[in-house]
């Protein structure tokens, strides 16, 4: 007869009895578990013999942001596979570590690879909360860090308090999208616009780089609409829409996207109001069937379309298909020219990662034409590519994003050169709410 | 008798262990080590509540995260120094606590349940939403470790700090479960109307003991913000109070030392399945399905079983 | 006219949380389990809807594989996982946490990470127009929908003899059963019923907000909010509570954008301090 039926599951599982006998036993317990851990830790898993080459790959591949991981992992494998996972004569060894989409543990995972894995390089990293958390890791730590996830805050690539000599970005910032997205839209006539972002630091600082910009160069943003992120309805804002505006310039990732554009043609807007669609989030490339003629003729701006016609795009676009059974949209090429650009430095220091200092400066000289366009980098490690407006329009019966306008050569300040850019008083911080003030949004310093 | 000696024998050689684990233990795994001492505060803390004053909380992320982000906001937006952030971040966990006990005292079981999620998410509404100040999402990184004099920034000077900290705050919780206080609690979980009868104020017991929980909590947070040099809201989910939970239950409640336990089990394990497997998700959740179903009594429980069911033929 | 816009947002909205809060409160009310899968529910029940969608094109059909496959699965975990610990609220609560991890992996495992939205059933495409605005048919289509489920669930109340059962169920599950009410299938039949709610409600919000990885916990915690606003265990509390909570949150992102957030967890927070039992609960 044992007590277990008696005693109660919850607030009663103390055992009565023996109570002191268990704690002495747990304690043992403990001191196994502890010789366990010495032995773990003894246990050396990095100490091979080889000479490969360590990267350490930091993405989110559980949780929200799950599958932009996964496209991101897809581009970089891609890459890498291509060159048969070695460069300079050395292997390339991978470590993919799940950062859960959370920056706290994006930098436990990033401590793992470099204290435990003795990963050499890090790279991926997709929210800007994760890309924040693990900048400053790599700063603290000397960690030479390649961002080919989004990671798209505008300030870790320029001159300021979070600039990190460690750094390089092949992906893009937030406000170049925006600018060559305003540059067109006035060219188009468009002179007022009314805008709906998500509300987080992505959301303003691509609204602020397409005000400035816009206010710069004579046009004027009429209504800001901010919608919480994982806006469930967007009725509400639909409905307050400025419709005196030539047309609504939108930002919203994820999920919010794909609702803004079924419920923006519910809500009889198509056809009266233009869309401009910042990042194309909401004409995603697995957004378009799903919304199917609700998008016809929705305009976005990216650094990318699968529609390119180049031969390095073809043929990056079949290879992914033929991997994830469905068309790249951003995530996928970051990640095959962040892959590019490392194993390009990698062969430039032949191999030899151990001055760190040598190796960022030839990530940061890596030049070639990927499936996003011709790829080179500022001196801030910031990457300079191609921006494209696109149209959303049937082509042999599938939806797509067909290249309208190419803007070549886009670095992080354009169209400002970098000291007009840093003469302006306010950031985009402190501009959430005032973008309708083209006064404020281009006052100096 | 030879039992209480067989007990200190222990605990010193438990404490040498935790003394010597620097010496032992690579980088990343020290790290790994002082995760699991926060955590143990942390259960132990929630402990407190579930184990001897038998209220279950599912909301006690609330007063951890709200001492990381006390932490934060007063180094990072008040330029204020540890000196001052420290003790703040622990009276700001004791205040919450003061605030939400006489709301969620009113309801027990279930209804208790619900109420303790509900208030702490609230609190997470507010440090998700209140962009300007708390960066929503993104969280705040760039927390610096306090230097009383010396520096914490190195691995192995955090984990003894941690670790004087924690030993420190066990004590004190030991202090408290044995003192004629903690003998009430028990009493009151076993039978309030009996306490009740025999004169206790249930109600004031049951407050001190939830404040006491946010307070201990708190300090598991502070930590936490520290050793992560960051603080974000996830710190404040239900996510976080769940797994507070279920490292209580993994060790077994009512002892101070179960907990300690699955706070470090539950630490090692998602920390190891995570880098196997990216359905890790999956993992957790089936072993909170397994915990629940097979280890009633927590692994104290299980030796205490075995060892009954050793000793009756 | 665009305040009529907004309030018939506000009740579409509402009738959404309805659906998922009247299950919620069900099972709360009658087996005082604090149901933390509700959210997989949601969540299943909108992907199993989107695929028998993808694959028949009938949202009929949707609706019932969602709300019947979910019925059997609540039933399911009610019989072989709950019922081991009746009114012991601790472990309940931690396997429903455990169960919604579990699901919340499976989904992204099988359906994957992009948000999907389920198709429109097609006459209600199209939208009604109201003066210099027009307004979704769904959107109307989601307000009958909620007050038919709403009076349904009402009449099974009052005037069925399951529905009595129910009632002296949810004052004494003992006095019920000394009154000869089998309390066991009672449990399990009101448990697949509450899970096939939630289930109704993922399919029927997948037009309109899609399903993604994180919708269970997004619909987990507004079904908690309304529930705790309405009162627990009342379908009158649920009703009101949804609309409430759905009306509040249009009219605060519209007027009080710089508070979007808060527009839900603000009232609760009131709600809690000055009537904790909400608005309609028992005392």
């Amino acid at each position: 007869m044992t007590t277990k039926e008696t005693v109660p599951f919850g607030v009663t599982l103390a055992p009565s009895a023996d109570q002191r006998a268990a704690r002495r036993r747990a304690l043992r317990a403990i001191a196994a578990a502890g010789a366990a851990v010495l032995m773990l830790g003894a246990l050396d898993p990095s100490a091979r013999a080889d000479d490969a080459i360590k990267i350490g790959i930091l993405l989110p591949l559980s949780g929200n942001f799950a599958e932009n991981g996964q496209q991101t992992l897809t581009g970089l494998k891609m890459y890498f596979d291509e060159v048969g996972n070695a460069a300079a004569g050395h292997k390339l060894d991978l470590i993919v570590e799940d950062t859960q989409g959370k920056p706290d543990v994006a930098v436990t995972k990033a401590r793992k690879l470099v204290e435990r894995d003795e990963a050499q390089v890090l790279t991926g990293v997709v929210s800007s909360g994760e890309a924040l958390a693990v900048n400053e890791y790599s700063r603290d730590n000397k960690v030479p860090l390649v961002f080919s996830g989004d990671a798209g805050a505008d300030e870790l690539t320029m001159p300021g308090p979070l600039l990190n000599p460690y750094v390089v970005r092949v992906t893009q910032n937030g406000r170049t999208v925006s600018a060559a997205a305003a540059d067109w839209a006035y060219k188009k006539g468009w002179r007022k616009v009314t805008l709906i972002a998500s509300d987080y630091a992505g959301g303003v600082d691509v609204m602020h780089g397409f005000a400035q910009s816009f206010c710069r160069l004579g046009g004027k943003v009429t209504q800001e609409n901010w919608p919480p992120i994982a806006t469930a309805d967007f009725g509400p804002y639909l409905t307050n829409l400025d419709r005196t505006a030539d047309a609504v310039v939108t930002f919203n990732p994820g999920a919010d996207g794909l609702r803004l554009g079924r419920q923006y043609s519910e809500f009889g807007l198509k056809g009266k109001l233009p869309v401009l669609d910042i990042y194309g989030t909401v004409v995603y490339e697995s957004n378009l069937a799903q919304l199917g003629d609700a998008v016809l003729g929705m305009y976005s701006s990216l650094f990318y379309t699968p529609m390119l016609k180049t031969p390095e795009n073809e043929r990056f676009v079949t290879e992914y298909r033929k991997r994830m059974g469905s068309m790249p949209s951003n995530e996928g090429p970051n990640g095959y020219v962040g892959a590019h650009a490392l194993v390009d430095a990698i062969k430039a220091v032949n191999g030899d990662l151990n001055d760190k200092m040598k190796f960022i400066a030839a990530l940061k000289a890596v030049k070639f034409p990927s499936p996003k366009g011709d790829i080179s980098l500022d001196k801030y490690g910031m990457v300079i590519q191609t921006m494209y407006i696109r149209e959303a329009e049937k082509v042999d019966g599938q939806i797509g994003n067909v290249p309208i306008a190419t803007y070549p050569n886009v670095d992080q300040f354009w169209p400002f050169s970098e000291a007009e850019f840093e003469s302006y008083k306010y950031t985009y911080k402190d501009l959430k709410g005032s973008l309708t003030d083209c006064g404020k949004v281009l006052a100096k310093k | 008798m030879t039992g209480r000696v067989g007990s200190f024998a222990a605990s010193v050689v438990a404490l040498a262990l935790l003394l010597a684990l620097p010496q032992f233990l690579r980088q990343y795994y020290l790290g790994l080590a002082t995760r699991m001492l926060i955590f143990a505060l942390f259960a132990m803390s929630l402990d407190l509540l579930l184990g001897y004053a038998g209220l279950a909380s599912l909301g006690h992320a609330a007063y951890f995260g709200v001492a990381a982000y006390t932490i934060a906001l007063l180094i990072l937006r008040a330029h204020l120094g540890s000196g001052i952030a420290f003790p703040a971040a622990l009276v700001a966990a004791t205040a919450i606590g003061a605030l939400f006990a006489p709301l969620a005292l009113r309801a027990r079981g279930s209804y208790f349940l619900m109420i303790t999620f509900a208030l702490a998410q609230v609190v997470w509404s507010v440090a998700f939403g209140w962009r300007s100040l708390t960066n929503g999402d993104d969280g705040m990184p760039g927390v610096p470790r306090p230097n009383f004099g010396w520096s914490l920034d190195s691995t192995q000077s955090f984990y003894y700090f941690v670790l004087a900290i924690v030993g420190l705050a066990a004590l004190l919780l030991l202090a408290i479960v044995k003192s004629p206080f903690g003998r009430a609690l028990r009493g009151i979980r076993e039978s309030e109307s009996r306490m009740q009868a025999l004169g206790y104020n249930v109600w004031r017991y049951q407050f001190v003991a939830f404040v006491l929980a946010a307070a201990f909590a708190g300090l598991a947070g502070a930590l936490y913000a520290y050793f992560n040099r960051f603080v974000g809201p996830e710190y404040l989910f239900v996510i976080q109070s769940a797994e507070a939970l279920i490292m209580v239950i993994l060790g077994g409640a009512g002892t101070l030392i179960g907990p300690a336990i699955g706070a470090a089990v539950i630490v090692f394990l998602e920390d190891f399945v995570s880098s196997m497997t990216q359905h890790w998700v999956m993992v957790l959740g089936i072993i909170y399905v397994l915990v629940t179903l097979f280890a009633r009594h927590g692994l104290i429980g299980l030796i205490v079983d075995y060892r009954q069911r050793r000793s009756e033929p | 006219m665009i305040w009529v816009i907004h309030t018939l947002n506000g009740i579409a909205f509402g009738m959404l949380l309805f659906l998922l809060a009247a299950g919620l409160s069900l099972i709360f009310g009658l087996l005082k389990i604090l149901n933390l899968t509700h959210g997989s529910f949601y969540l299943l029940g909108g992907y199993i809807g989107l695929t028998v969608m993808r694959l028949t094109d009938s949202f009929v059909l949707a609706l019932l594989a969602a709300a019947i496959t979910i019925a059997l699965l609540g039933a399911v975990i009610e019989r072989f996982f709950l019922r081991r610990f009746h009114l012991d609220e601790l472990p309940q609560t931690l396997l429903t946490f455990g169960f919604l991890f579990i699901f919340a992996d499976l989904s992204l495992w099988i359906w994957g990470g992009d948000p999907l939205m389920l198709a429109q059933p097609r006459i209600f495409a199209g939208s009604l127009p109201l003066g210099d605005y027009v307004y979704p048919y769904y959107r109307l289509f989601l307000i009958a929908v909620g007050l038919v489920v709403a009076g349904a669930l009402w009449w099974f109340q009052e005037h069925t003899r399951l529905g009595t059962m129910l009632r002296a169920g949810v004052d004494d599950a003992e006095i019920a059963r000394a009154l000869g009410v089998n309390v066991s299938l009672l449990f399990t039949l009101i448990f697949a019923v509450g899970a096939a709610l939630a289930a109704l409600g993922g399919v029927l919000a997948g037009p309109v907000l899609s399903v993604y990885p994180g919708a269970d916990f997004e619909a987990l915690i507004l079904a908690f909010v309304v529930v705790i606003v309405g009162g627990l265990g009342s379908l009158r509390g649920a009703l009101a509570g949804s609309l409430l909570v759905g009306i509040l949150d249009d009219f605060g992102k519209a007027f009080f954008p710089e508070f979007a957030l808060f527009t839900v967890f603000v009232p609760m927070a009131i709600i809690l301090v000055a009537r904790p039992t909400g608005l309609f609960g028992r005392g």
